[in-house]
């Protein structure tokens, strides 16, 4: 680049002119096409977050397969393929195509109904606790809703089937869903953990934003890591086993290796799962993440236990 | 290079094959191990890149003769993170599914070897047209090999192509038939996409030499 140009001749105080007034329209410019870039995608960027985390709930909720057709229970208990009747109602279906975007807003609102929880464990809606909806799901994500006096839950309503006539305010939850969030290695990690009626026993966990290593942290969102959670405990269980659910440390721990190597038949392994190689710190987080939040909702949780046992 | 005058076409198919950014001039190669695990992933990547480098190639060689020399990199720099940032919000508004497996890979673009190399290497010394051509045929050139590569992968690691089963499941490996086929797992990791691309730049030599 030492070589004179013989095509500019400009001299050099007028070329530094030049220059500086060049960058200054030309940063101008990309600065404009940017904002008006960014004002006119803003809704439906908010659109498709808004969608892919009612996914991801459902997807925790096991409503909805990773590979995107939805799922029930069958009478074993098991998970199966299904398709979408009309208004919500889903039927097993061995070959089910992919969930469109209309029908998955339908099973969303059949199947998650927002409620709060309060510092006691009961629960409550949103219109009795006089708070906005909207309003709250928007202000408190960032500081995680665990930390409220009043903390979000879902409740997972059953498949509406087509005979019973579906009033909504009646239906048994056969689940719930807890928000979960906290810090990974690089930035905030959001995510769902869906938990069986017994207030312990997990169905399903999603991660769905987050900004981990590639490869290696960001595998929490990975469908094979996801699969390790199901019928895990969220109490740990004593040596005894048994679980006092008042003073049980509370949470899934993410070992440093295979679970089976770590802990063995320790009671512990029922409440622990297999770390991702290299992602250390990550798994820390998702540790600190579920210890944090579930402690917020334990006076729920033992509710729910002792419900089911005078049940029993 | 010879002298003679080119057919405005042949910036295109230059790229395609005999300079192919991929093959030739092993560039653009992380991005090419990172997101070639499945087909759709490595087709939306291909075209984001195609695009970048079409339209970056296209303004850069527009402002050429304004550009002041001093500042040429910056320039270049800016207008590619234009289209990538374009790019990236839109694959965010409408393809969220992808633009998450993509993740980082797409800010990324604007590290792309492939871009800044037409741009510098090409776009600043043409006009717009062929400039455009020959950043359309770079990044089309590379969309090819990250779809063979993305193909091979999905195909042998899940058995799938575009998330739909090829391989029959009857074929699979069950408890009671253990000698059946099972997926190559070492497909699915990036280590499998620098094999692939190895053999690729094998044959494509062992062809150009022949002819």
């Amino acid at each position: 680049m030492s070589e004179p140009q013989p095509n500019q001749p400009t001299l050099p105080a007028e070329s530094n002119v030049k220059t500086i007034i060049f960058m200054v329209v030309l940063s101008f410019i990309c600065a404009l096409i940017l904002s008006v870039l960014a004002s006119a995608l803003a809704k439906p960027k908010e659109v498709a977050k808004d969608l892919d985390r009612s996914k991801q709930m459902m997807i925790a909720a096991k409503i909805l397969s990773h590979d995107g057709h939805f799922l029930i229970k069958d009478s074993e208990g098991n998970y199966v393929p299904a398709k979408y009747l009309k208004d919500g109602i889903l039927a097993p279906d061995p070959a089910p195509g992919y969930a469109s975007q209309a029908e998955l807003l339908s099973v969303y609102k059949q199947r998650l109904r927002p409620m709060l929880v309060d510092s006691k464990g009961d629960l409550t809606t949103f219109e009795k606790a006089k708070l906005n909806e909207e309003e709250y799901l928007a202000n408190y994500k960032k500081t995680g809703y665990y930390k409220q006096p009043l903390k979000l839950i879902y409740q997972i309503l059953p498949n509406p089937s087509t005979e019973a006539a579906t009033e909504k305010g009646k239906q048994e939850p056969i689940g719930y869903v807890i928000p979960v969030n906290g810090f990974g290695l690089w930035d905030a990690i959001y995510g769902y953990l869906a938990l069986n009626t017994d207030g312990n026993t997990v169905i399903g966990i999603t991660w769905y934003d987050q900004k981990e290593t590639p490869g290696l942290g960001a595998n929490i969102s990975e469908k094979e890591w996801q699969d390790l959670f199901p019928s895990k405990k969220i109490f740990q269980e004593s040596g005894s086993g048994a679980t006092d659910f008042k003073t049980a440390p509370l949470g899934i721990t993410v070992v440093k290796g295979k679970v089976s190597e770590v802990l063995g038949d320790n009671p512990k392994a029922k409440s622990a799962v297999d770390g991702m190689a290299g992602a250390t710190l990550t798994g820390n987080g998702v540790n600190d993440a579920y210890k944090s939040v579930l402690a917020a909702y334990r006076p729920f949780l033992i509710k729910l236990q002792s419900a089911k046992q005078t049940k029993e | 290079m010879s002298t003679q005058k080119v057919s405005t076409l042949s910036y295109l198919t230059n790229q395609l094959w005999s300079g192919n950014q991929i093959l030739v001039a092993v560039l653009g190669i992380c991005s090419a191990l990172g997101v070639t695990n499945r087909l759709s992933v490595s087709v939306t990547m291909g075209l984001s890149v195609s695009f970048v480098t079409a339209f970056s190639s296209f303004f850069v060689s527009l402002l050429r003769k304004i550009t002041p020399d001093s500042v040429r990199m910056i320039t270049q720099l800016a207008i590619i993170s234009v289209f990538v940032i374009i790019i990236d919000q839109f694959l965010q508004a409408y393809f969220f599914s992808i633009s998450k497996v993509l993740s980082v890979f797409v800010g990324l673009i604007i590290t792309n070897c492939i871009v800044m190399g037409r741009t510098e290497g090409m776009a600043k010394n043409v006009e717009p047209i062929p400039a455009f051509l020959d950043g359309l045929g770079a990044g089309l050139g590379y969309a090819a090999v990250l779809c063979i590569v993305g193909g091979i992968r999905e195909l042998f690691g899940f058995g799938q192509l575009f998330g739909q089963q090829v391989i029959p499941l009857s074929w699979y490996a069950t408890a009671e038939r253990p000698d059946g086929y099972d997926n190559f797992a070492l497909m699915v990791s990036p280590p499998a996409a620098f094999f692939i691309l190895g053999g690729m730049i094998w044959v494509f030599n062992l062809i150009n030499k022949r002819t």
